[in-house]
């Protein structure tokens, strides 16, 4: 009897320190494994037009002409990111510009295009927020949950662009010359200097598993300048700060600002990292 | 006979005199006026902001020049009218924001 319960606690005691062996294994390897564990980048759009699409005013009110549809594809095939985000002024983020009607009709914001009077590639572009509510130009932008109101579809507009993950290779068709981005907006603009190109560089990765970024600032400053980048998403910080930021990107922050959004998304692994992980090479 | 070349003589400078003051009402064209007019803040902003490309260029000084003009400069975008102080001011948060980064950055490789 004695014998007997003394081996059941034995075999409790055995159990009790398997099981602290095996708890304590499992907390070390998803700690270990925790940034392949975590690391998540959104899931693909259902539609690639839905890529970057951007919805404005949300909360305005049903009297109202509704909110506006704003697609990326359609106007970075025409301008860099920088002159619409630094000289016209909008935010990076949704709503947070404050387009107004009147700020429109000043000709700033959607305005500094849409005035009725410019000529983008030899077609006027149409005036934004005009004085007759009742035109139909005003669904091509307050366009949400409208349809066949919009006078470019994705499919068409983007034919002849190559493409990529998540809808067109932007740098590709750009590189080729499918696109010419429009740098310069007179009147809006300040007439400046060509940037001078700085050499690429390589950033090394935050786990050891996986070769270096290779950052191209050229290809990046086509695009964005300096000011778009700098400080607001890559401030002077630690570098290591910057290096351990997978899962910021998946956030937005960093290089996530654009890319998830706009930009290549974050699951084409190889084109920030060329070589890939070191088992490949 | 001499008639006429009086007229012609007596015509020809009131003319050319009318002609210039008609060249010097007329409106300019629409090109050249935005820059004629363009107000004292907006060639100041227009001067500071056009160097963005070139901010790695500049030493520590012209930095911290360019960033005292970003700061004198604001208190002018405050008194426009709302939409022009709203996206000019946010135009000059980004360009002194690029200028102090540089300037950090320089700042701190020279500590290294």
């Amino acid at each position: 009897m004695h014998t007997c319960s003394s081996q059941k606690r034995k075999t409790t005691r055995n159990e009790r320190e398997r099981f602290r062996f095996v708890l304590l294994s499992a907390v070390f390897f998803l700690t270990a494994s925790g940034p392949a564990q975590i690391y998540l980048p959104p899931p693909p759009p259902e539609q690639a037009s839905d890529y970057g699409k951007v919805i404005i005013g949300k909360a305005s009110s049903a009297a109202g002409p509704g909110p506006v549809v704003f697609d990326h594809w359609l106007h970075r095939a025409k301008f860099t990111c920088r002159l619409c985000h630094v000289d016209i002024g909008f935010a990076m983020q949704a709503n947070a510009t404050g387009i107004t009607a009147t700020s429109n009709h000043q000709g700033f914001h959607c305005g500094a295009c849409h005035d009725g009077k410019r000529l983008i590639e030899g077609k006027t572009v149409f005036a934004s927020c005009s004085d007759d509510t009742t035109s139909k130009d005003c669904s091509r932008c307050h366009s949400l949950g409208k349809k066949d109101v919009r006078k470019y579809t994705y499919q068409a507009f983007t034919a002849k662009l190559p493409k990529g993950l998540y809808g067109v290779d932007w740098m590709t068709a750009e590189g080729k010359g499918k696109i010419k981005p429009i740098d310069f907006l007179e009147g809006i603009s300040i007439k400046r200097a060509s940037m001078q190109t700085r050499p690429d560089f390589s950033i090394k990765a935050a786990v050891p598993w996986v070769h270096p970024i290779v950052f191209s600032h050229e290809r990046h400053a086509i695009w964005n300048g300096c000011e778009l980048c700098h400080p607001e998403i890559f401030p002077t910080a630690p570098k290591e700060t910057v290096q351990d930021s997978m899962f910021l990107n998946t956030e937005g922050h960093y290089c996530g600002a654009c890319h998830g959004k706009v930009a290549y998304p974050l699951n084409n692994c190889v084109r920030c990292h060329p070589l890939g992980p070191i088992w490949v090479r | 006979m001499f008639k006429p070349i009086i007229v012609v003589v007596l015509l020809t400078p009131g003319l050319v005199a009318v002609g210039g003051v008609l060249a010097v009402s007329q409106p300019r064209s629409s090109s050249s006026q935005p820059t004629a007019t363009r107000e004292a803040w907006q060639k100041e902003f227009d001067d500071i902001c056009s160097r963005t490309q070139d901010a790695m260029t500049f030493s520590k000084e012209e930095l911290t020049s360019l960033i005292s003009r970003c700061d004198a400069l604001k208190p002018e975008i405050e008194k426009l009218d709302e939409t022009r102080k709203k996206v000019y001011l946010e135009r000059l948060r980004m360009c002194r924001g690029l200028y102090a980064y540089v300037l950090e950055s320089k700042t701190k490789d020279d500590k290294k």
